[in-house]
């Protein structure tokens, strides 16, 4: 562990949860599209709130219209999708309320949308959120952090360019 | 230079999953492929530029690609295109 943490040392990139609830594997997800990683690498968080708010300092890239994932370019280069359960594209807006647009700066912790997590998993879909990086392949290092309960911010992924 | 247009079926458009599958298409090839639509156009090796273009059901995309794999590239694609989208 010691020769990880030095290697965060220096010009380590962190990106924090951006909602409150348990930090696990990206392989845990069922979509192949995240657990295989074609989207980039990540990890994903089973949310136990409905907020769900900017991981970094940066710029809102992406913000769909049906409010079911954003995307924040962070100030140090890194794209993250958080994408609010799984083929949630499908409810069409409903039971989300996206609250930035695109281009919209945001500091960590800001909030960028709110998902009823009651509501979509009573509809029948897996809250299971993922965060991942699309351009991982412009990274050396994209380092998970393990399985844990994490409240917003906490760090859930460490980088190095 | 090699271009295709493609109408958009899905009904949720170019939404996370088929964004990055195609992506993932593109990036077997040396050549550089743009989409277009509605007025904007990405490099369709980056997937956060390729969701901010909004493409939905019904739009109409434009294709290009160029490089010395364009011709298996576009075949590729535009079979990626009518299978996927």
């Amino acid at each position: 562990m010691k020769i990880l943490q030095n290697l965060f040392a220096k010009g380590g990139i962190v990106v924090g949860a951006p909602v409150a609830g348990s930090l696990v594997s990206i392989k845990e997800v069922s979509d192949p599209t995240f657990g295989e990683e074609i989207l980039g690498k990540g990890v994903a968080i089973i949310p136990s709130a409905n907020q769900i708010c900017a991981p970094v300092d940066g710029k809102v890239a992406t913000a769909f219209p049906t409010g079911h994932a954003v995307a924040v370019v962070g100030n140090d280069g890194m794209e993250i999708l958080i994408h609010v359960g799984l083929d949630t594209v499908k409810l069409n807006g409903e039971h989300f309320t996206i609250h930035v647009q695109e281009g919209q700066e945001v500091k960590k912790g800001d909030l960028l949308l709110e998902a009823d997590l009651e509501q979509i998993k009573a509809a029948g879909y897996d809250i299971i959120t993922p965060v991942v990086i699309c351009n991982s392949d412009e990274f050396t290092e994209i380092q998970a952090e393990a399985p844990k309960t994490v409240a917003p911010g906490d760090d859930i992924i460490k980088l190095r360019k | 230079m090699k271009e295709f247009q493609y109408v958009i079926q899905d009904p949720v458009g170019l939404h996370a999953r088929p964004a990055g599958l195609l992506v993932k298409q593109v990036g077997g090839f040396q050549s550089k492929v743009t989409v277009a639509c509605n007025g904007k156009s990405a490099d369709a090796k980056k997937l956060i530029m390729l969701m901010s273009l909004g493409i939905k059901q019904g739009m109409e995309v434009t294709c290009q690609i160029e490089g010395e794999d364009e011709e298996a590239a576009a075949e590729a694609l535009q079979k990626f295109f009518q299978e996927n989208l």
